[in-house]
């Protein structure tokens, strides 16, 4: 049976603990903070309504068979909205799911091998690549088995799984361009040079609050290089990322930071050594774009009504006979009933017949021309669809914006459906313009593609007076695809949400208009008129009055009652790390602080040591289930490993054996304890090091003190290297590690100039010194 | 070792000093530093003092900042002008250091504040203009056993000596300040703005030699430089058995507010 990735038993095993994790929460027993980093990593986010969530379900290659689907709605229906939705990265959602019922779901999409590991996270997302790759006559060569193994291979390695930020990673079929792979952390464009498959490599593009074009990282590798690329890549972001600040942790910040001769210095020095393993090379799936043959009864079709849908939503495929099918979708949404007739026809039709797109349509393939009567009666039965209108208007790309999401300031699928009203009834010729792209985010994040659209929008909070109201920025001028060059659209201007229907009306018509004159070129349109013709008419539409004189400016498209930014909150997908480290540290400063006037102090001091204990083990990928693991893993990788000093091991032993009495003794060294954990982590850099010393064990008895200065430049490796032989007596021993290179050729100078011995330099097979030195 | 990683980069280049290393730099980031006067000689003391991490600053001086006062008193800039001068100082180490506790004393130093102020600090530096202030900071500072510097410009000319409690002090050089108007002060007679540094940052110098034990003071010294010429040299004192102050039998036994010019007072 065809699926579009396979998840190793290990994610599968890893619910069970999701599930633990759930009914802990459910009883109070984990922190909001930590549950959230837990769940996301499977998907699971939580909408704007408390205790509701939504399931990100992946579909690499925008994939999922009709079987799968028929599924997902089942469960969507049993358990959430009754609706599949469709997102802007090609994948499905259930939404409105209830706590106690997230494991219904996810169990449930195990029985047709469908996975929410990874929907959200620190991760490799959900594997991008054009809608029609592999149909289109177009195509260059189908990149959608390169996604559905690469996906494969990359969700089943456990290095994938904590990641400094989201990894996104596209693949488009020809220079068009259409997935984005320039807005992309990973994007791979088809090419055949000589004869041979491969890709121009473009890396470190994204679009967000802070767009960046991506950068060209390899002219062309063979398609054979193609999971190379990604796993070096990977490696290199891990190694280099930063992991301190949620906000400035893409891949595109790195390549910011380092600057292209650095950052491709990086990446080379893990591509070049596995790039001609060709072990590693991917074993792609044998993806038919192919119809089964069906003893299913023909329904044929026609008619002007007929003919009218034939020629917006059919085209047709570089297979003869075959065709493929748009089903408009309003906002991305398809009810359970709807999959239902769909999913069960498909099914007759073969298995690779469902690609999800970027305008959160559904895009069927491998349809005989011969049953398009049939499709044709279904999606015109449909419950909940934009059939009826030009896809002008399906094509209209939107986040989901304020009504779930936490992030969203207006509503742009209120907006999208009275943009639908106002212009889907108007005497506009849409049908001239189905392929301009109007794309709308609730806010500056870029869910809704407001960057890759002919027109932009994205929801930012109007201000009259002291009264807020739901206001959008205009944005123009993108350019994607053809000639490799990618632009971001600009902020043009501003207008009040409750206009951008009567404000699209005018400005489309005046391009449908002109688009003749201008050769169909929207580029020229904009730049000779059409920005000033924007501003022009943000300017007719600026006006606001105030609340008493018309509440309705106040009251977003599909909302009843007036804006409010009460309940918006933080992210949910960068949930993490730092918000769970600032749980701990917040509790054990506040403990520190108050330990004297407490009720409970032994109580308290012990809480002190779980909290120090558990604090950093998120740094080194270690979970804790119980307090006493806790602590055990924090002996062991924390003060064995030497990150800690030893002295700290008694108390851990008392905490761990729950001698609480015990524990009074020792407040100070507890406190101390508390202290120094918080003070590590202040030193840990952006990669998730720390940069204290290995060990500080006494000397004599153990052998020499141990200080790892690996990665500390000249002179501060010196300088630490100093301080390390003050805390000595005459004659001890002190060995440190240090790089290749200048740290070699001058720290050992440098301690014997002062005085000390340098007893011996010894080169470590994995490239750095020893250098045991004796104290003066 | 109690230095913070951010510490032991911003002072490496002391650390690596063989006399200083971590243990010194630690005393210098727990030492009181008190400067007398916030002008010529306290400006550069104080900046690289700040710099070098002393733990606490103490700044006396009851004067605002003048624009006549920017030529050489570097720590003050154009914007201050009117700015009490310990004040403005104190936000200029503030942005040097954030590491440095500033304490600020807007008034002059006097024979009834004078041991107040003093006790709490290791090292005092003497950036005063005057010489009623400078046999003032001597007085007190030997009789709470307070070690010193002194110093003193005027045209292209700078002197200066250490006190340690046992050794040579102005006094014993000096006996008694000179009838007012009697030498000019630097707003009768001129100075090169540059001197000030120059002998505001040996002051400094000294202060972190005594802090750190490194080197020999100028105890029992006098340095004396005239930049025209560009000549050091250093003149031998000894502890003087008739000092008033020090002697073998002193006479002088309680603090003393010497007469100055009222012009003196407001021009420094």
């Amino acid at each position: 049976m065809l699926t579009f990735y396979t998840n190793d038993t290990v994610l599968i095993l890893e619910q069970d603990q999701l599930e633990e994790d759930i009914a802990e929460f459910i009883k109070g027993q984990i922190d909001p903070i930590r549950f959230k980093a837990i769940r996301v990593a499977h998907g699971v986010y939580e909408q704007r309504q408390r205790d509701t969530y939504m399931i990100r379900i992946r579909c690499a290659a925008g994939g999922i068979t009709p079987r799968q689907l028929k599924k997902t709605a089942e469960l969507a229906d049993a358990y959430g909205s009754g609706e599949v939705h469709f997102t802007t990265r090609q994948e499905v959602q259930v939404h409105d799911v209830l706590i106690e019922n997230i494991m219904n779901v996810i169990r449930g999409l195990n029985e047709v091998e469908l996975s929410s590991r990874g929907g959200g996270g620190n991760t490799i997302r959900n594997i991008l690549t054009s809608a029609d790759s592999g149909v289109d006559p177009e195509d260059v060569f189908d990149v959608d088995p390169y996604a559905i193994e690469l996906t494969t291979r990359l969700i089943n390695e456990p290095d994938s799984w904590n990641l400094p930020r989201k990894f996104k990673i596209a693949f488009s079929n020809n220079s068009k361009d259409t997935a984005y792979t320039q807005a992309t952390c990973l994007g791979y464009v088809a090419e055949i040079r000589n004869g041979q498959k491969g890709f121009r490599v473009y890396c470190a593009g994204g679009m967000g609050a802070k767009p960046m074009v991506g950068h060209l990282l390899l002219e062309w590798i063979p398609d054979t290089q193609a999971y190379h690329v990604a796993r070096a890549l990977k490696v290199m972001f891990d190694k280099n990322g930063n992991r301190r600040s949620k906000f400035s942790n893409r891949i595109k910040f790195l390549w910011k930071k380092l600057e292209q001769d650095e950052f491709v210095r990086l990446f080379k020095l893990e591509f070049d050594p596995i790039k001609d393993d060709a072990s590693l090379n991917l074993v792609l799936p044998d993806l038919k774009n192919e119809a089964k043959s069906s003893n299913l009864a023909k329904n044929p079709a026609q008619g002007d009504d007929y003919e009218l849908w034939e020629k917006r939503f059919v085209f047709d495929q570089k297979q003869a006979g075959l065709k493929s099918v748009k089903v408009p979708l309003r906002l991305g949404d398809l009810l359970r009933e709807d999959a239902d007739s769909l999913c069960d026809f498909l099914a007759e039709m073969g298995e690779n017949n469902i690609r999800c797109d970027r305008a959160q349509n559904m895009r069927l393939r491998n349809i005989p021309e011969a049953y398009l009567g049939n499709l044709y009666h279904i999606i015109k039965n449909m419950k909940q669809s934009l059939v009826q209108y030009p896809p002008f208007l399906s094509n209209m790309i939107n986040c989901t914006g304020a009504q779930t999401c936490k992030l969203g300031i207006c509503l742009p699928r209120g907006l999208s459906d009275a943009i639908c009203e106002r212009l889907g009834k108007s005497d506009l010729r849409l049908d001239e313009i189905s392929d301009f792209k109007v794309n709308m985010s609730g806010c500056p994040n870029t869910c809704g593609m407001h960057h890759v659209a002919d027109l932009g929008f994205f929801g930012k909070i109007g201000r009259k007076e002291a009264e807020i109201y739901p206001s959008y920025n205009v944005m123009a001028g993108a350019h994607v695809g053809q000639d490799g060059l990618m632009l971001y659209a600009q902020r043009v201007d501003e207008i009040p949400s409750k206009h951008v229907p009567d404000f699209l009306y005018d400005f489309l018509s005046v391009w449908i208009e002109d688009k003749k004159d201008y050769a169909g070129n929207y580029q020229k349109f904009l730049d000779e008129k059409g920005k000033d013709l924007i501003k022009t008419l943000c300017e007719k539409y600026r006006f606001v009055p105030t609340y008493e004189e018309d509440p309705e400016m106040f009251h977003d498209w599909g909302r009843d009652r007036r804006m409010t930014m009460d309940d918006m909150g933080t992210a949910e997908c960068s949930a993490g790390m730092f918000d769970m480290i600032d749980v701990d540290k917040k509790q054990i400063e506040e403990m520190i602080k108050t330990i004297e006037t407490v009720e409970n102090k032994k109580e308290t001091l012990y809480k002190i040591i779980f909290h120090s204990s558990r604090m950093l083990l998120v740094t080194r990928g270690l979970e804790s289930k119980t307090e006493t693991q806790a602590i055990e893993l924090f002996a062991k990788h924390f003060v064995t490993a030497g990150l800690v000093n030893d002295r700290f091991q008694d108390v851990l032993t008392l905490a761990k054996l729950d001698l609480k009495d015990e524990l009074l003794k020792h407040q100070a060294l507890i406190l101390d304890l508390g202290q120094t954990v918080v003070d590590l982590y202040k030193n840990m850099d952006d990669s998730l090091r720390f940069k204290t010393e290995k060990t500080e064990e006494i000397p004599g008895q153990n052998g020499p003190v141990v200080k790892d200065f690996r990665g500390v430049q000249c002179p501060m490796n010196f300088v630490k290297t100093k301080l390390a032989l003050e805390t000595l007596k005459s004659g001890d021993k002190l060995e440190v590690l240090l790089d290749n290179g200048e740290p070699i050729e001058n720290v050992p100078n440098s301690i014997a100039q002062e005085g000390h011995k340098v007893l011996h330099k010894n080169k470590q097979a994995e490239g750095h010194w020893s250098v045991l030195i004796e104290k003066v | 070792m109690n230095l913070t990683e951010n510490q032991i980069e911003r002072y490496s280049r002391h650390i690596i000093l063989q006399d200083i290393g971590g243990v010194g730099q630690e005393k210098i980031l727990n030492s009181k530093v008190l400067i007398i006067g916030t002008g010529g000689l306290g400006a550069p003391a104080a900046l690289y003092l700040a710099a070098a991490g002393v733990g606490t600053i103490g700044l006396v001086d009851g004067d605002v900042v003048d624009i006549s006062n920017l030529q050489r008193q570097v720590i003050h800039f154009t914007p201050d002008i009117g700015v009490l001068k310990v004040e403005s100082a104190k936000a200029k180490i503030n942005q040097i250091n954030p590491d440095v506790i500033v304490k600020t004393y807007a008034e002059f130093f006097t024979a009834d504040n004078a041991l107040v102020i003093l006790k709490d600090y290791d090292f005092v530096i003497d950036g005063t203009d005057n010489f009623p202030a400078k046999f003032l900071i001597n007085d007190a500072c030997v009789m709470a056993k307070k070690p010193f510097s002194h110093g003193g410009i005027l045209r292209f000319a700078g002197q200066t000596l250490t006190h340690t409690p046992g050794h040579a002090c102005y006094r014993c050089v000096f006996n008694s300040p000179p009838p007012a108007n009697a030498v000019p002060t630097c707003s009768q007679a001129g100075v090169l703005g540059a001197i000030a540094g120059m002998l505001g940052t040996i002051q400094a110098a000294e202060a972190l030699k005594f802090i750190t034990g490194v080197g020999e003071l100028l105890v029992d010294r006098m340095l004396i430089f005239d930049a025209k010429s560009m000549n050091f040299r250093t003149v031998k004192l000894k502890k003087n058995p008739s000092c008033p102050l020090c002697g073998d039998t002193p006479k002088i036994t309680s603090l003393i507010d010497y007469e100055q010019a009222v012009c003196d007072l407001k021009k420094g």
